[in-house]
């Protein structure tokens, strides 16, 4: 599948994710979630933003993991994605995936946030779980899970709206009570874009810079208050200067967040992550460690010669 | 294999390191035969010959930063440039200690102390620095701990060698002997050689501790 086609299905995905909370399109909603409240028999489908997940969010800064994926095992039809991959990453960090075309780091990054679910021919086996609870359980609805684990893409991709309208949209389809306009000025902030943008809030955010753009998104996606950001080369469309400011982005997020970022740029892996996953060719995780570890001093062979640039 | 361009320029600075090396290992070489026989030819052209080692390590420091700038090297690449970027300026230093030794030579008269072997000495800091550049172009870092350890010994020794001085000098009235100013420009000289083959062997060690470093990424001999 070309790159072209890949940011298509993720708009689209992006999209459905957002408008369609009564889509009973994934495999596992439609399920009674719990016949211990009287309410149960009612609620078929609950799309609430806790859907299934605990309402208490686990504390943030602790150094714990986060996501954990026990023996995964992802094929597309017959072929296979992702071979065993069994993973902790920490809350509150950068964690880098990296490893050569095909490998399966962005397969993994759409196994936490069930994007994966969109994709027919896709077979998740194994454990993922967030804050300890199963993201493939029965009882999670994939669009509650996606607001506790936002995405942002290769391809800015806002919404042909104003900058305003992009990041109060999750809101407002979440159905988030609160003053929007303060969290919209509050992500925009965070976002580092609130001063390029505040005295154009009503235009479109389509007017904006390729970086400006992808910073929308980012407080787009972070406007609903996520605690993992999945990040799929957010900064590969983006010159230098904008990469740079994504870069400290980064940096800054992971103080409240916990980010997950995909990169084909290993220095960019080198410069902004705490932790680096290593993929090589057959959906194999082949090294997990510090980032200094691994790009100073690797374990494996293998991963020494992919980073070395001997085979890739 | 990817990258060849980057290859080559990896194996160019450590085939410069080792040529580095060996200029200075000849230059220490020639300084402490100039010390045992008293010749101030070979004292002369060591003292002066300095400047290709400069250029040498120019050389490498150039290539080093050129490497870290455009191919941003990782892993093994990235302990290599290091090492060699911090081994050279160790093997710079080995060639100033290498010109004093020719500059003690030529202020020297005669042999004030026949009883301290400062040739021995030197021979001994000088396999050192020997055995670590073996270690630097074999990676091997057996022979990177082997260096390390013995400069315990080559540092007993140049212990040793002061304490003749200063012992002899305490029991033996030299006064009638020669004067007491060519006395102590004796004496000083003796010691700074004896420090300065003592420094060889801090830097051999140096040397191999870099180099333990680049082959297995092991920092035990750095700190």
């Amino acid at each position: 599948m070309s790159d072209n086609d890949m940011n298509e299905r993720e708009k689209t995905a992006m999209t459905e994710e957002q408008i369609e909370t009564e889509d009973v399109s994934d495999a596992n909603r439609g399920r009674v979630i719990s016949d211990s409240t009287d309410e149960a028999d009612d609620v078929l489908i609950e799309t609430g933003p806790t859907a299934g997940l605990d309402d208490d969010k686990p504390s943030r800064g602790t150094g714990q993991t986060i996501v954990e994926s026990r023996n995964i095992d992802v094929w597309y039809g017959d072929d296979q994605a992702l071979r065993d991959v069994s993973i902790a990453i920490p809350e509150n960090e950068v964690t880098a995936m990296i490893g050569p075309s095909g490998c399966g780091k962005s397969t993994f990054l759409r196994c936490i946030n069930r994007m994966n679910d969109l994709v027919d021919i896709c077979r998740v086996e194994g454990e993922l779980t967030l804050g300890g609870k199963d993201v493939y359980d029965e009882n999670i609805d994939p669009v509650a899970l996606r607001r506790r684990v936002g995405m942002v893409f290769q391809k800015p991709n806002p919404f042909p709206k104003s900058s305003r309208d992009n990041v109060s949209y999750g809101l407002n389809v979440q159905g988030i009570e609160g003053d929007h306009d303060e969290i919209v000025e509050r992500s925009l902030k965070q976002a580092a874009l609130w001063e390029e943008v505040k005295d154009r809030l009503d235009e479109s955010g389509l007017g904006l810079s390729g970086g400006q753009q992808q910073r929308l998104c980012i407080a787009r996606a972070i406007a609903v208050d996520p605690e993992v950001i999945l990040m799929d080369e957010p900064a590969s469309a983006l010159d230098p200067i904008a990469t740079s400011k994504i870069e400290d982005l980064i940096a800054d997020l992971a103080e409240e967040y916990t980010v997950v970022i995909v990169t084909h740029n290993m220095q960019q892996a080198a410069r902004i992550s705490h932790k680096t996953a290593v993929f090589l060719t057959g959906g194999e995780l082949v090294e997990f460690g510090s980032t200094q570890k691994v790009f100073e001093n690797p374990d494996s062979e293998r991963v020494e010669d992919y980073i070395t640039g001997k085979f890739g | 294999m990817m990258r060849e361009a980057y290859r080559t320029q990896l194996d160019d600075l450590r085939e410069e390191v080792r040529g580095m090396s060996e200029l200075v290992i000849e230059r220490l070489n020639t300084g402490l035969d100039a010390l045992s026989r008293h010749d101030d030819r070979l004292a002369r052209t060591v003292l002066h010959g300095d400047e290709a080692v400069n250029q040498r390590y120019l050389s490498v420091e150039e290539l080093c930063i050129e490497l870290f700038a455009l191919q941003q090297p990782v892993a093994s690449d990235l302990r290599l440039v290091a090492a060699s970027f911090k081994i050279a300026t160790d093997l710079e230093r080995v060639g100033d200690l290498a010109a004093n030794l020719g500059e003690y030579t030529l202020a020297t008269e005669g042999e004030a102390f026949p009883e301290v072997d400062v040739t021995a000495l030197g021979r001994f800091a000088l396999s050192m620095l020997e055995n670590a550049m073996e270690a630097y172009a074999a990676n091997d870092p057996y022979l990177c701990r082997e260096v390390a350890a013995r400069d315990d010994q080559l540092d007993t020794q140049c212990e040793r060698a002061t304490e003749v001085v200063v012992r002899e000098l305490i029991e033996t009235d030299h006064r009638d002997d020669v004067g007491t100013e060519t006395l102590l420009a004796d004496v000083s000289r003796l010691f700074l050689t004896v420090r300065d083959l003592e420094r060889v062997g801090d830097h051999a060690v140096n040397v191999a501790a870099r180099t333990l470093y680049m082959t297995e990424g092991d920092d035990e001999l750095l700190y």
